[in-house]
């Protein structure tokens, strides 16, 4: 009844649930957005029909002014919705992604709150459609509700309070939305705890205290002078470094790792496809290839099968991590950068253009929905369900009534005179 | 014939008259005149003063569970407040004290005796069938008890008996206390062996009647044949929060202290320490963190795990069939 780490990591969520290899991702993404352009094209299609009943009665007793101009974009009628492919989707989330990142940024949230808030907007998006729930709205909720589950408190007044434009219902509407989406499932394991485990053990492998595993043949000795002699580069020619300047190699190391981790590793599909040691194992890679090679040694023989295929998946990770436009390695210039920064800038702009047309008419406005489920709902105008008026607020009253009682000294009265009041409105 | 058995006639024959009873029996029932017994009870007279409940009404009779002679309230505060007096019934010497003195249950000052000496002897031979093996063991133990009351009751033996029964209740409390308890268990082992030997000599000096008296070298007064060992109960375990699942490293080796500037700082820091913040715990976590998952290669695992689903399909979509015809969901408990 001895659990290794492995054990302990397959009995996640993340493990579990959200894991996927490469096909099969991009087979749900296409599920996804398959079944959204349906529903928006039925939805839109249905729309239409309503309002083309509409109009001839307009048009007929009238000059066709109408009142609330809702007449004017008569010409799209007929147009073909144009909805979203599956990479205009993708290249959507990641964008908003990255806002999210910025976000979390702004208001020095700590780094695990913001990873975890995109990684539940990746989540989320896996299985539902930017057409159908609209990515700003969502993400800002996803960060709100990723403070909560990370354990950082934040009063739902001074969040809404960042944003210019944003209400406390528009932030709470799509909450239960979003843990309905995340399969309830809120644990997010990150790299970050690895990496900095990872430098630890490295740290005391300098200082020649490390203790080396049963298997290994090095003692720590020899770990400690192997790991001064370690060249700068890949089949770099080999140094002799003191303690001193090891340590301030593995910090940088750690540092670039760090970042790594904070950037590109959450705005790529790493957390889908990657264990978390992988992948910070990965940005280590990246940070100081020889350093990490030389740690996975002192873990697994170099020849051993594992460590081989290990390896492979790792370099597979950090081609990953380094695909992503936000690594900013040594070669890219500043002038470089700018254009590839501008070009990205106009892609997605035509593309919330692009969204703005194919948005799921019946999901646009989430306040309204998120309160049709509530016990006060207002009878919508289409006839969905609602409970009728007189109740809901004979209800508000009696709950405004208790609530002013309740301010009071000795609390509100028992019972019987509520009793009464209730009779009084129902006479009223 | 034993003992038991006249012990039984003589219960059983035990007329008022008491013909074939012993003269202190008779004795007893001194108060009033067993020749013609008090019908009317307000016409009681106190032995000793002669005031009868014809002029008193409100008289009380007490005893003393010493001699059980009866005597009127008044008599008990004249005589006795001034410390223990002896019975003032003639040729009953007994010292009696005042506070001993009762208002008796029973109108029959010998059934009041032979509760109180029930009573008594209740409280030292409390043992239930449950501590013996055998319903023969129970009865034989039984028996002895019924001995020793009769033999009390009807006054034979009575220092030897109440000796007895003092030892035996002392055997019984050291038992009881936990300290001795294992040194006396070994003792009654030895003791039932020889009480057993004892028992066969002595069944064949007297006859076949059996004799549960058998005097023994510690002495406790009786030995009982047949007694169930007493368990001491198993000391509990100490309580497992993970039911005997452990973490076993298998890329790490945790080490005592990890010694990196910034981290070193924060847990000097009284300000984390006071708020219970441990570093070996951290150390610990990170560490672990940073190889979970690393043998895990999820393209691969996830393709044996489907592959193992499509193993299991055709029992899924059986159950899939059988949870589409009946309308209520599998899963979900249907509450009402």
């Amino acid at each position: 009844m001895r659990l290794t780490e492995d054990d302990l990591y397959r009995t996640s969520t993340q493990y579990k649930h959200w894991s996927f290899t490469p096909a099969q991702l991009a087979d749900q993404r296409k599920t996804t957005n398959i079944s959204a352009s349906e529903r928006v094209k039925q939805n839109v299609a249905r729309k239409r029909a309503a309002k083309a009943f509409d109009t001839p009665t307009a048009s007929d007793n009238g000059s066709g002014v109408d009142t609330n101009g809702a007449n004017t974009p008569l010409r799209t009628v007929d147009r073909e919705v144009n909805c979203l492919t599956v990479a205009e989707e993708k290249k959507l989330v990641d964008t908003f992604c990255e806002r999210a990142l910025e976000l979390g940024t702004f208001l020095n949230f700590p780094t695990e709150v913001t990873a975890t808030g995109i990684q539940f907007l990746r989540r989320f998006y896996l299985f539902n459609s930017p057409m159908t729930y609209e990515p700003q709205t969502i993400s800002r909720t996803a960060m709100f509700f990723a403070n909560k589950v990370e354990g950082a408190h934040l009063t739902l007044e001074k969040y809404v309070a960042s944003f210019p434009k944003a209400t406390a219902e528009q932030v709470l509407a799509p909450e239960y939305l979003i843990v309905q989406g995340l399969r309830f499932q809120f644990q997010v394991r990150h790299p970050f705890h690895g990496l900095k485990g990872g430098h630890l053990e490295m740290m005391e492998m300098s200082r020649g205290n490390a203790e080396p595993l049963p298997a290994s043949e090095k003692t720590k000795e020899e770990i400690q002078e192997e790991l001064f002699q370690l060249p700068r580069k890949p089949n770099g020619p080999a140094q002799d470094m003191t303690v001193k300047q090891l340590q301030g190699r593995m910090g940088n190391a750690y540092a670039l790792a760090s970042k790594i981790l904070k950037g590109p590793a959450q705005l790529t599909d790493a957390y889908f496809l990657y264990t978390p040691s992988q992948i910070w194992l990965a940005a280590h890679l990246l940070a100081d290839e020889p350093l990490t090679l030389f740690y996975l040694s002192t873990k697994q023989a170099l020849d051993s099968p594992l460590l081989q295929k290990l390896l492979a998946v790792i370099r597979e990770c950090a081609a990953l991590l380094s695909s992503h436009h936000s690594y900013t390695s040594d070669q890219t210039s500043p002038a470089e950068k700018a254009a590839r920064d501008k070009a990205e800038k106009e892609e997605v702009q035509k593309l919330i253009k692009k969204l703005k047309q194919c948005r799921d008419p019946d999901k646009i406005d989430l306040v309204k929905l998120n309160q049709a489920q509530k016990r006060d709902a207002v009878k919508s105008e289409d006839g969905g369900s609602g409970l009728e008026e007189s109740k809901a607020k004979r209800r508000k009253l009696g709950r405004e009534k208790y609530e002013k009682e309740a301010d009071e000294f000795f609390g509100p009265e028992l019972g019987k005179k509520n009793v009464a009041v209730d009779v009084e409105t129902k006479g009223v | 014939m034993s003992r038991m058995s006249r012990a039984v006639n003589g219960a059983k024959g035990g007329a008022p008259e008491g013909g074939g009873l012993l003269p202190n029996i008779r004795s007893l029932s001194l108060s009033s005149p067993s020749k013609h017994p008090a019908t009317d009870p307000s016409s009681e007279v106190c032995p000793v003063c002669k005031s009868g409940t014809y002029l008193n009404r409100n008289m009380r009779f007490l005893v003393n569970p010493e001699c059980y002679h009866k005597m009127c309230e008044g008599c008990v505060d004249r005589i006795f407040s001034h410390g223990p007096a002896p019975c003032p019934i003639a040729g009953c010497n007994r010292t009696l004290r005042k506070a001993k003195f009762r208002s008796p249950t029973f109108e029959d000052l010998k059934m009041e005796r032979e509760v109180d000496i029930r009573k008594e002897v209740a409280s030292v031979f409390n043992k239930k069938q449950a501590d013996f093996e055998t319903l023969r063991d129970f009865n034989d133990y039984l028996e002895t008890v019924e001995e020793v009351t009769w033999n009390l009751i009807l006054d034979m033996d009575v220092e030897e008996t109440r000796e007895r029964l003092r030892k035996y209740r002392e055997a019984q409390k050291a038992q009881n206390s936990s300290t001795t308890r294992r040194a006396l268990d070994h003792s009654q082992a030895s003791d039932k062996r020889k009480g057993a030997t004892q028992r066969k000599a002595l069944d064949v000096s007297s006859g076949n009647t059996p004799e549960p008296f058998a005097t023994n070298r510690e002495d406790t007064g009786f030995s009982f044949r047949g007694l169930i060992k007493r368990k001491t109960p198993e000391p509990p375990k100490s309580f497992d929060p993970f039911d005997g699942w452990s973490i076993q490293p298998q890329y790490h080796i945790l080490q005592d202290k990890y010694d990196v500037g910034w981290m070193t700082a924060a847990g000097k820091d009284a300000n984390h320490s006071a708020g219970g913040y441990s570093m070996p715990a951290f150390y610990s976590q990170v560490l672990c963190d940073a190889f979970s998952g690393f043998g895990v290669f999820v393209e691969d695992e996830i393709k044996a795990r489907e592959t193992q689903a499509s193993m299991d399909a055709g029992v899924g979509t059986r159950n899939a069939a059988m949870a589409a015809q009946g309308t209520k969901d599998v899963n979900m408990d249907d509450v009402f």
